[in-house]
């Protein structure tokens, strides 16, 4: 092992994969350091999973690299299972044997037996909060539970390395919020997670972000400075108690410093200039001056901003 | 190596739980062999017992009535109608149970008299084939021994033969006796393939397949520890058909059970390996259902030697019928079961077993790859 430069856990150039005509995961390159959370963002069928695939040694890439602790995947994809956890998108555990049988199943498939292997599944159902549920048929478990269950599964060979697929699709917002703090804390200890996911606010627990549009990485950065590059421009949120917002949209693309006014939700997202001093003022008084009633506040872009920009820019 | 068998045993643990916590697999894998030996055994029947038959008699002599007596006399026949021509013979079987007519011509005294050949025309209604070849088989049998009895009531009577047939293995001619052993194969067929390609092809239509695919649990192990519990099961349903087969209709075991044993065990793994691979090549339940019936359900029945002969087949059907597991396997049950035969004459069916076995085991590993592509 190399001890005195930081070998990336994973290395990927140019990685590309084809179903026939249709191009998955087009030249894609990036690294992942070790203990790093990295998050791949991007809608459904941008080549997210398809990445993880290959990555976990289930898909045969059709060109390029993909390494996994060193060891290219295309040509011992056995080793490289081994020496991670894989969750994959659907929930996959069965449904019919109880939380310990599905653990113990898993175990005896990485090869764990007695002591060590109850001894594990002990540890981790505590760490996941399913002691009192071990008996559960897996079936019967609502949905966070599930996705609780699952990573347990992915994590009995305690692997440096962890692959999760959009864990939390279809969950409740607490389940998912305690889904992240799981994720977190196995960070913290170490463990290197690559995570798929297509909700924005997830992506801000990442330390770094790939953006994924059409098997295209089209960014790549840490949060921050994915919105200081996307949105170098200040945002001012715009909020009124008026049913209809389209007045104060007209009147504020009028103005001749904002670049570009979005609707989020109940909200405006207003874009200024950079070279304006104090933006936010200076609009207050032009509705104000305009008749409406708006409360505005200086905001930071969110990652949405930054994946519709990133989108549309490319 | 270790580690192979640990990872073959958690497969097979979880498989049979599968199995044990699914009650339509216990009811279906219990159930399905006890209707079918009972639905086989009282209705796939090839005795012939009590036929109606018409008689017309132009002869009208002591020796006609005395054959047309016998006929009546005998077990297989019943006259239920003395029409006074042949003419309406056609009309007679549409219309009633009628299923042959005995025409006695005239001057078959005179033929018998002289000791020559005296014709006894025998019309049968051939639309029950079957039927007709065992009503045929009975008159000739019955038409040989009245003539022997005739002949040798004439005062000028010449040294006559005299059959005596006697059965072996099953003096009764017992269809049951016949029908069981071979049913055996038939049902651990049907029931091994449906199960084992349900269990494989639920793997890839839940999602778990790739979950596996994602472990180090290679490929011999999936198969292996998916046949496992099934050959388990397998041997008791087929405990099940044998004890039931000896209580309803007297099934024998006059053979070497160990090899029984054997050819069931490889039998098992035949049948199973075929349907790991139709499931791993459809990976959909539906498709592996039918497929998996249609192709244990109709060569275990009609070229493994169940209810045709094999040497009555045309070459082409000869030749499939090797790679049918069933035909080794009916023969072993019909080998040990009536004839009490043991390995030391039955070894080149249970080498055909094991090679079956073993085959369709290496292809569907081969052909098995652990990849999502």
């Amino acid at each position: 092992m190399n001890t005195g430069t930081k070998t990336p856990v994973i290395e990927v150039r140019d990685l590309t994969k084809a179903f026939g005509h249709f191009v998955a995961v087009d030249r894609v390159t990036f690294e992942v350091e070790r203990g790093e959370i990295f998050g791949y963002l991007g809608a459904n069928g941008a080549g997210k999973s398809t990445t993880i695939r290959i990555l976990s040694g289930l898909l045969m890439p059709t060109s390029g690299q993909a390494r996994v602790h060193g060891i290219d995947v295309a040509d011992d994809p056995e080793r490289v299972k081994r020496s991670i956890g894989y969750m994959s998108q659907r929930f996959s555990l069965y449904p019919d044997l109880s939380v310990t049988d599905n653990l113990e199943f898993f175990g005896g498939a990485f090869g764990m037996s007695g002591r060590p292997l109850s001894k594990r599944i002990d540890t981790l159902l505590e760490q996941v909060d399913l002691i009192h549920a071990r008996t559960t048929r897996t079936r019967d478990l609502p949905g966070g539970m599930r996705q609780r269950l699952a990573l347990a599964s992915a994590l009995l060979h305690s692997p440096p390395l962890l692959f999760l697929d959009e864990p939390t699709s279809g969950v409740d917002p607490s389940a998912r919020r305690n889904f992240w703090r799981l994720i977190r804390e196995l960070s913290h200890q170490g463990t290197t997670i690559f995570v798929t996911t297509h909700y924005m606010d997830e992506a801000e627990y990442c330390e770094r972000i790939g953006l994924m549009s059409d098997g295209r990485l089209v960014a790549l950065d840490t949060p921050a400075n994915l919105k200081r590059t996307f949105i170098p421009e200040p945002i001012v949120r715009v909020e009124s108690q008026a049913t209809d917002l389209d007045p104060i949209l007209q009147t504020l693309r009028a103005d001749p410093s904002v670049v570009n006014v979005q609707t989020f939700g109940p909200a405006l997202h207003v874009r200024i200039e950079k070279r304006e001093p104090e933006p936010t003022e200076r609009l207050r008084q032009r509705l104000k001056d305009a008749g409406f009633k708006a409360h505005l506040q200086p905001i930071e872009p969110t990652l949405e901003d930054v994946f519709l920009e990133a989108v549309t820019r490319k | 190596m270790r580690e192979f068998v640990l990872r073959t045993s958690a497969l097979a643990h979880k498989e049979a739980l599968h199995m044990l916590r699914d009650r339509q697999v216990i009811f279906l894998a219990l159930g399905m062999p006890l209707v079918l030996v009972l639905l086989f055994g009282y209705a796939v029947s090839f005795d012939v017992e009590e036929v109606e038959v018409a008689v017309v008699d132009h002869d009208m002599t002591h020796a006609s009535r005395s054959f047309l007596a016998r006929v009546d006399a005998s077990d297989a026949f019943r006259i239920t109608a003395y029409p006074a021509s042949a003419e309406g013979a056609e009309a007679l079987f549409r219309r009633s149970h009628l299923k042959a007519m005995f025409v006695v011509p005239r001057g078959f005294q005179r033929a018998l008299d002289r000791e020559e050949p005296a014709d006894v025309q025998l019309i049968i209604d051939g639309a029950d084939g079957t039927t007709a070849r065992v009503i045929e088989a009975y008159a000739s049998a019955l038409a040989l021994f009245t003539t022997a009895d005739l002949i040798s009531s004439v005062p000028t009577s010449t040294p006559l033969f005299e059959p005596r047939i006697r059965m072996w293995f099953n003096p009764r001619m017992a269809s049951a006796v016949f029908v069981v052993p071979g049913l055996v194969a038939v049902v651990l067929a049907i029931i091994t393939v449906l199960l084992s390609g349900l269990t494989v092809a639920r793997e890839w239509e839940r999602g778990s397949m790739e979950q596996l695919f994602a472990t180090p649990v290679g490929r011999l192990s999936i198969i292996l520890g998916k046949v496992a519990p099934y050959v388990g099961l397998g041997f008791l349903q087929f405990l099940l058909i044998l004890v039931a087969g000896a209580y309803l209709f007297d099934i024998p075991l006059r053979g070497s059970f160990p090899t029984l044993v054997l050819a069931v065990f490889l039998f098992l793994v035949a049948a199973l390996g075929q349907g790991v691979f139709i499931s791993m090549a459809t990976k959909s339940q539906q498709l592996a259902v039918q497929i998996g019936a249609i192709t244990s359900i109709l060569p275990s029945l009609l070229i493994s030697g169940f209810l045709f002969p094999i040497a009555n087949m045309p070459l082409p059907l000869r030749i499939v019928s090797r790679l049918v597991p069933a035909r080794y396997f009916i023969a072993c049950l019909r080998g040990v079961l009536l004839q009490g035969r043991g390995l030391s004459t039955l070894w080149p069916q249970i080498l055909g077993l094991a090679a079956l076995g073993i085959g369709i085991i290496a292809i569907t590993t081969r052909r098995f790859r652990r990849r999502l592509d």
